[in-house]
């Protein structure tokens, strides 16, 4: 994932910030052996000013070592005014922003679109059936046209997100359509969460299409998740819940997801992620920390 | 020092990228800092979404209980008033559901001066008094400014100037170094257009420094209409015109520039800065000039450190 800060003369910057920012994030996370990349979508317009198009960066990505921007999370702001997906009004903007947006970018030769599958938590609460059968339908129809591009729709969940717990995740997998909805597993999130991310794909292992690894220190043991106005940087419990593969103190049991990984003769794309290393941390070293940990703790387990 | 001047310092060096400074722990710790530096005022930056707690009133609101226990912890910290709040028409407020709005488009104005009514009833009850406003959009994007252009743009500050005043708040014109407004024809036509009693002048040393203009000599010419002054420092002249260029915003200011700037802009008084603080400072004290002096360090690598650089220069440099 494309999460990255570095020092600078002028403060910490993304490697968005500068062409130079830029190769120095491409060389290191290709140097540590990573072939691919995931992205948020609001960063396209960026890297259209800076490589002309979107196609001249994937050009560039493959001559620097990495073969492809994998996966691409959708970062929509939701708000039941205009795109929500518990509100039914909304779903005809979502679904076409969804076209608009995959047209625009078809030279982007993504596997995944990644979206949140609900709002926060305190937008949506309480949360009932009918609203996690709208996100649903939502979603279907969303991945239906994802589909006509070549793209699987697929529901990354936030601890924060409302649909949050095991039951809820696991009604709306049984009420989305496996054609157009797959199940995106973020370790971290999960464990934050209260939910066993090894349990929860055995349960959907035949819906993953992908996974960020990363773990946590401390599941959400004070409902940060129902924090206004949020909870993954301004909840009192925490300022930093995310951290590296094999970090201390580390609550996601990655050696035994492998297993199950094994066991499902999973071969789709893992993506590592540190969201938020820089806070006490450092993303050049929680990069190469993590690939550390993949090539002498995963690796041996299912490679 | 320049009779009832008084010292202030903008925040929004704390926040160079938009996950960051989300806390309230990290707030009152950068408050802490600008109190121990002597400054007695502070400039917050408008922005939107749940990561800008300090961007609009309700989201103070809504973070600190309310707009009195945001000032209440001010004044405990040492920090006498929000003296002003910088507010750019031209960026996104997703809590209105607005992409950006010009002050180019007479259209957009009834709804530029309905927004920043809440931001002048909480600086009107924080002690602050100055709206300041980016003047004109970027210059790549405003393209060539006609008379009428100049006279809509005018007529939008006049009616924004009009909505603050009810409220004691002064509209002041910023000048930032890609704006349409720095140049000197086109800020003194500006000028010339708008109500002085509603509307008045930033002096903002280092973005106009940058711009090609002297800030002194702007100073000198528009004295009567200037009524906030932002103090910072830079080492550089676009002499090639490429904050004119498309997206300068990210080809000069944020990645350097053909030069590769790393910093664009620094503390008071830093090595082969190019601003005239005392020329300034002289000019300001024989006006009596009695507003807020903001300091500024946006892209410093460590913002309590330039805090404390600033306020070594106001105190031992300028005598503030």
């Amino acid at each position: 994932m494309d999460h990255w800060r570095v020092d600078t003369a002028r403060g910490p910057m993304t490697q968005y910030g500068s062409r130079r920012l830029m190769d120095d994030f491409v060389k290191q996370i290709s140097a540590v052996g990573f072939e691919g990349l995931d992205m948020f979508d609001f960063q396209i317009f960026g890297l259209t000013h800076m490589f002309g198009s979107i196609e001249k960066y994937q050009e560039y990505l493959r001559d620097h070592g990495i073969s492809k921007i994998v996966n691409l999370f959708r970062g929509i702001m939701y708000d039941p005014r205009v795109a929500d997906p518990h509100v039914r009004d909304t779903h005809d903007g979502i679904v076409e922003s969804t076209r608009r947006m995959l047209g625009m970018w078809q030279g982007l030769q993504i596997e995944n679109l990644i979206v949140m599958p609900a709002s926060l938590y305190p937008d949506t609460a309480p949360v009932t059936d009918d609203k996690i059968k709208a996100a649903a339908e939502c979603w279907n129809r969303v991945g239906e046209v994802s589909a006509e591009f070549g793209v699987r729709t697929t529901g990354h969940h936030e601890f924060f997100c409302a649909i949050r717990t095991e039951e809820d995740i696991l009604k709306f997998y049984e009420w989305t359509d496996p054609r157009y909805v797959s199940f995106f597993c973020d370790t971290a999130q999960h464990c934050i969460a209260g939910v066993d991310p090894v349990e929860l794909y055995l349960k959907l292992h035949d819906r993953v299409s992908g996974f960020h690894f990363k773990d946590t220190r401390e599941a959400d043991t004070t409902r940060a998740y129902a924090n206004r106005p949020d909870a993954e940087l301004m909840a009192p419990q925490t300022a930093r819940w995310f951290y590296e593969m094999g970090t201390e103190g580390g609550l996601v049991d990655f050696p035994r997801l492998m297993g199950a990984l094994r066991e499902h003769e999973f071969t789709g794309w893992i993506t590592v992620e540190h969201d938020k290393a820089n806070i006490g941390g450092d993303y050049a070293e929680s990069t190469a920390l993590s690939m550390w940990y993949a090539k002498h703790v995963l690796a041996e387990v299912y490679s | 020092m320049t009779g009832t001047a008084r010292l202030g310092y903008a925040i929004n060096q704390w926040k160079p990228n938009f996950d960051d400074f989300a806390r309230t722990e990290q707030h009152v710790r950068a408050l802490k800092v600008i109190a121990a530096c002597g400054f007695t005022g502070v400039e917050l930056r408008a922005g939107s979404g749940r990561w800008e707690p300090l961007g609009r009133p309700a989201s103070i609101a809504a973070n600190y209980g309310s707009a009195a226990a945001f000032t209440g912890l001010l004044r405990q910290l040492g920090i006498e008033a929000v003296c002003s709040w910088y507010f750019d028409p031209g960026e996104p407020i997703g809590e209105e559901l607005s992409p950006g709005r010009s002050v180019l488009d007479s259209g957009d104005h009834k709804a530029i001066s309905e927004t920043v009514q809440p931001f002048a009833e909480f600086l009107a009850a924080a002690g602050g008094s100055r709206l300041v406003v980016r003047a004109l959009p970027s210059a790549w994007q405003a393209g060539e400014l006609s008379a009428a252009g100049v006279t809509t743009a005018a007529e939008g500050w006049n009616r924004v100037g009009a909505a603050t005043a009810d409220h004691g708040v002064r509209v002041s014109l910023h000048v930032d170094c890609l704006s349409a407004a720095a140049d000197a024809a086109t800020l003194g036509a500006l000028l010339e257009a708008t109500d002085p009693a509603l509307v008045g002048l930033t002096i903002d040393t280092a973005e106009l420094t940058l711009a090609g203009l002297d800030p002194v000599a702007v100073y000198r010419r528009h004295r009567d209409r200037v009524d906030h002054v932002h103090l910072k420092d830079t080492r550089y002249v676009d002499e090639s015109g490429e904050r004119l260029a498309p997206h300068a915003e990210a080809a000069m200011l944020q990645a350097g520039g053909a030069r590769g700037v790393d910093r664009w802009f620094y503390e008071c008084g830093t090595s082969g800065g190019l601003v005239d603080f005392p020329a300034l400072l002289a000019e300001l004290r024989a006006d009596s000039y009695p507003g807020w002096l903001v300091f500024e360090s946006e892209q410093t690598p460590n913002p309590a450190s330039s805090v404390m650089l600033n306020g070594w220069y106001a105190r031992q440099v300028l005598g503030c």
